[in-house]
């Protein structure tokens, strides 16, 4: 292949000389020998211009571009055979003063002269040619890297266009969702529009979402941006790090389940709510996301969900009950969250009355909780065999941690008894 | 100063004991800190009766957020999450109530008795058991519901003598066969290395080395005595009585720098701090431990005073006509206390003239306003 193009190459570079081959007056004294007479070779290499020759190559019937022809991994791509080559150098190495060396090299007046051949010389020009034939993707560093590679949901687009003169400093704008819709017109048949969703927020309760649609892609995520920071909306965290209950919201056919969690517990949610998340800056959460997957919903559900909590004080005042917190890393201390202006009695209460937090907060919503099997090799003999196996073993792992505190190394009581004897190296 | 009680009880046992407590004195010389510990009178009797208690309890002075202050101690990666109730008055008085039998569980004192004695109990000897084996045997009673301490453990000696084995010796079996939690067979190096313990005192880790201490040694131990004794003269030498409030161990100090009659510099913070009625406290403390105050008796009926009414966390701003009362006669107590008994005389004078400065700035505003309110 790579000597093919080569010979296309020549022809395609030199037609002029190849169809004439005259010899030239000034290097005479290095060829041997030299035809006078005319030659006139002729094909459409020499008749054609390189665009029309790489497009026989390369072009795909209409009907083949129709069925998905001319792209992807077997593609033909059109390469630069000027590439890596310099005026000058050619297959025969010859020193050309003034052109390809200077003219006078210290005191010296140089001389054309023909230098030994650089046997590599054609090896590295075919690398070169092989090396652009590849598709390379473009790079994006790991930090401004979205969910995946360089495709544009998850990506970082920096804060919203000031307006009014009002700067959004501190905000972000993450990309949720970026996808071409195909539209019919009248007049121009099935034309392509780019619609874009994004969450912008500031990591202090400041956050919103907004969606955009336009012809080109950077148009969309620009119109989404904007519009994202003119629909802020205001959310309390509870000390900082999380909602202040469990929820369940949907919308459409999305139903959403968010839970509560506790100061360290993370972010265990779809990555859209991630992102709402830490454009919020809600750092601990746990959410299960059930029925649609359609993003657009998830998003709406996520925001209405949001709105929709209830503050600790609004809670008290709603049951007219103190609402008291048990943490376990505080020995269950009842910490009074918030108490109402007055409080129910026992006897004031109904029976049939919800009083555990979580189903009040739900709206008597019970989540499923599926019964958890045991694995499936735990009920096989092998199992069992390796359990009676490794019970010799399993405290020592611990046992050489400690020998490596105490000692600095693993020792035992025979080993002063017996120097030579060491202990083989565990890795 | 422990080398001399020594000399004077157990001329035996001097040679064991003066090169144990010469090893802490040379790490603690930077500081000269000598650790002294309860080896002559047992302090139990005392430590234990209920006005001593309750006094120590009370100069603890326990604070729930701290009390009940975050503590990561079980192991677990990500913390639980909190659960929340809906309770009625009722219920949350009941709630309250558990809090503070826990918050007794959680100060409970670890308890001050004297050292123990060396245990010489030869069971029987037999002749005919000379020579059998090179080696000791050691026999142990592991059946189940049996105290640590009246565990039967015994040696046979090579020589044939059947004995009870020595404290150290019970120690370790006993953590073999029961290990308690945290305990280790061998001495952490925090305790046995005493670069990383000056480390510790020198960063103020009190209540870690104090609560370590609890779990590797038993609290008649000498090197318990010695750890606690070297870690309470630290906090006192830094006066950094702070740390150590509304922790279980602010008592077992309070009671030892009472006992070794060197709680001037306590009595100094307390007055500083504006707290006389704590002051009082502790010169009653003083009076129940050794009986020196010339005056006791008015010790006693004022504590009775002070007792029912509730903690002062925080300096209180507006003062009732009983406050006023009580106070004034804290602080006629202390300034008596301060004359007759003190070693820290001028210092503590200052300070209680500064204390009664701001306190009658304190009755006159809180007068001033009552008036105002129309309610005098």
């Amino acid at each position: 292949m790579a000597t093919k193009i080569l010979a296309l190459k020549n022809f395609v570079h030199s037609p002029f000389k190849a169809l004439l081959k005259q010899p030239v007056s000034f290097n005479i004294n290095n060829l041997k020998c030299i035809s006078t007479s005319p030659v006139f070779c002729v094909n459409f290499f020499n008749k054609l211009p390189a665009e029309k020759l790489w497009k026989s190559v390369t072009s795909v019937s209409n009907a083949g571009a129709k069925k998905g022809r001319g792209k992807g991994a077997g593609r033909i791509r059109i390469r630069d055979l000027n590439r890596g080559q310099m005026i000058g150098v050619g297959k025969v190495n010859m020193l050309w003063p003034g052109l390809s060396a200077p003219v006078i090299r210290g005191r010296e007046l140089l001389k054309q002269q023909r230098l030994p051949d650089d046997p590599e010389r054609m090896e590295k020009l075919i690398k070169l040619r092989d090396s652009m034939t590849k598709f390379r993707r473009l790079k994006l560093s790991p930090i401004e890297r979205g969910w995946s590679g360089v495709r544009m949901p998850g990506r970082s687009l920096g804060p919203p266009d000031p307006v009014a003169g009002e700067e959004f400093t501190g905000f972000e704008t993450k990309v949720l969702q970026l996808r071409s819709l195909l539209i019919m017109k009248g007049t121009l048949g099935r034309t392509r529009n780019y619609q874009a969703m994004v969450v912008t927020g500031n990591g202090q309760g400041l956050a919103g979402f907004g969606l955009g649609r336009a012809k080109e892609a950077s148009a969309a995520l620009r119109k989404a941006k904007n519009r994202a920071g003119k629909k802020l909306m205001h959310f309390d965290i509870y000390n900082n790090h999380t909602v202040y209950h469990d929820f369940y919201t949907a919308f459409g056919k999305t139903k959403i389940f968010v839970q509560k969690q506790n100061e360290g517990y993370g972010l265990m949610v779809h990555r859209a709510i991630k992102e709402i998340c830490q454009a919020i800056g809600i750092k601990d959460l746990r959410a299960k996301v059930e029925g649609s997957n359609n993003l657009q919903h998830l998003v709406k559900a996520f925001f209405i969900g949001l709105l929709q909590q209830r503050s600790h004080q609004q809670l008290a005042e709603e049951k007219k009950l103190h609402l008291v917190e048990f943490r376990d890393e505080n020995e269950f201390y009842p910490m009074v969250v918030a108490s109402p202006s007055k409080v129910r009695t026992k006897e004031e209460i109904p029976k049939d009355e919800t009083l555990d937090f979580i189903q009040y907060v739900m709206n008597d919503k019970v989540i499923l909780k599926k019964k958890k099997f045991p694995p499936f090799y735990k009920t096989m003999p092998h199992y069992e065999l390796y359990l009676k196996k490794f019970e010799r073993y399993r405290n020592h792992e611990k046992i050489r941690l400690n020998l490596k505190v105490e000692y600095g190394e693993m020792k035992s009581f025979l080993t002063d008894k017996y120097p030579d004897e060491k202990v083989e190296k565990d890795d | 100063m422990s080398l001399l009680k020594v000399i004077r009880i157990n001329t035996k046992h001097i040679f064991t004991k003066h090169n144990e407590t010469h090893t802490l004195y040379i790490s603690n010389r930077k500081l000269s800190i000598v650790p002294s510990v309860y080896d002559q009178e047992n302090p139990a009797p005392k430590f234990f009766s209920s006005g001593i208690q309750v006094l120590l309890k009370r100069l603890t002075r326990p604070e729930f957020s701290k009390v009940f202050r975050k503590r990561t101690n079980n192991n677990t990666a990500v913390l639980k999450t909190p659960v929340y109730k809906f309770l009625t008055d009722e219920e949350l008085n009941i709630e309250k109530e558990k809090a503070n039998t826990n918050a007794d569980r959680l100060l409970q004192m670890p308890p001050v008795v004297k050292l123990h004695e060396q245990i010489n109990d030869v069971l029987s000897k037999d002749p005919a058991l000379v020579g059998y084996d090179n080696s000791t045997y050691m026999f142990t009673d592991i059946t189940f519901g049996v105290a640590n301490e009246h565990r039967i453990i015994v040696q046979r000696n090579p020589d044939g003598t059947l004995e009870s084995c020595d404290r150290d010796t019970r120690k370790r079996l006993n953590q073999i066969y029961f290990p308690m939690q945290g305990r280790k067979i061998r001495e952490p190096k925090v305790f046995s290395e005493p670069e990383k313990f000056n480390g510790l005192l020198e960063g103020e880790k009190y209540e870690y080395i104090l609560d370590r201490a609890c779990v590797q040694y038993e609290p008649d131990e000498r090197k318990y005595q010695e750890i606690t004794s070297i870690t309470y003269q630290h906090i006192d030498l830094h006066s950094k009585f702070d740390l150590l409030r509304s922790t279980r161990h602010f008592g077992p100090m309070v009671f030892y720098l009472t006992w070794h009659q060197s709680m001037d510099r306590l009595m100094l913070e307390l007055v500083q701090s504006g707290v006389v009625r704590e002051a009082v406290l502790l010169a009653a403390l003083r009076q129940a431990v050794h009986n020196d105050l010339s005056n006791g008796e008015d010790y006693n009926a004022l504590v009775s005073e002070i007792l029912p009414r509730p903690i002062q966390l925080t300096k209180p701003e507006i003062l009732s006509e009983e406050d006023i009362a009580l106070d004034t006669k804290c602080t006629e107590l202390v300034d008596t206390y301060i004359n007759t008994s003190s070693s820290m005389k001028s210092q503590q004078a200052l300070a209680l003239q500064g204390f009664r400065e701001y306190y009658q700035q304190l009755v006159d505003l809180s007068r001033g306003l009552k008036k105002a309110h129309g309610n005098a």
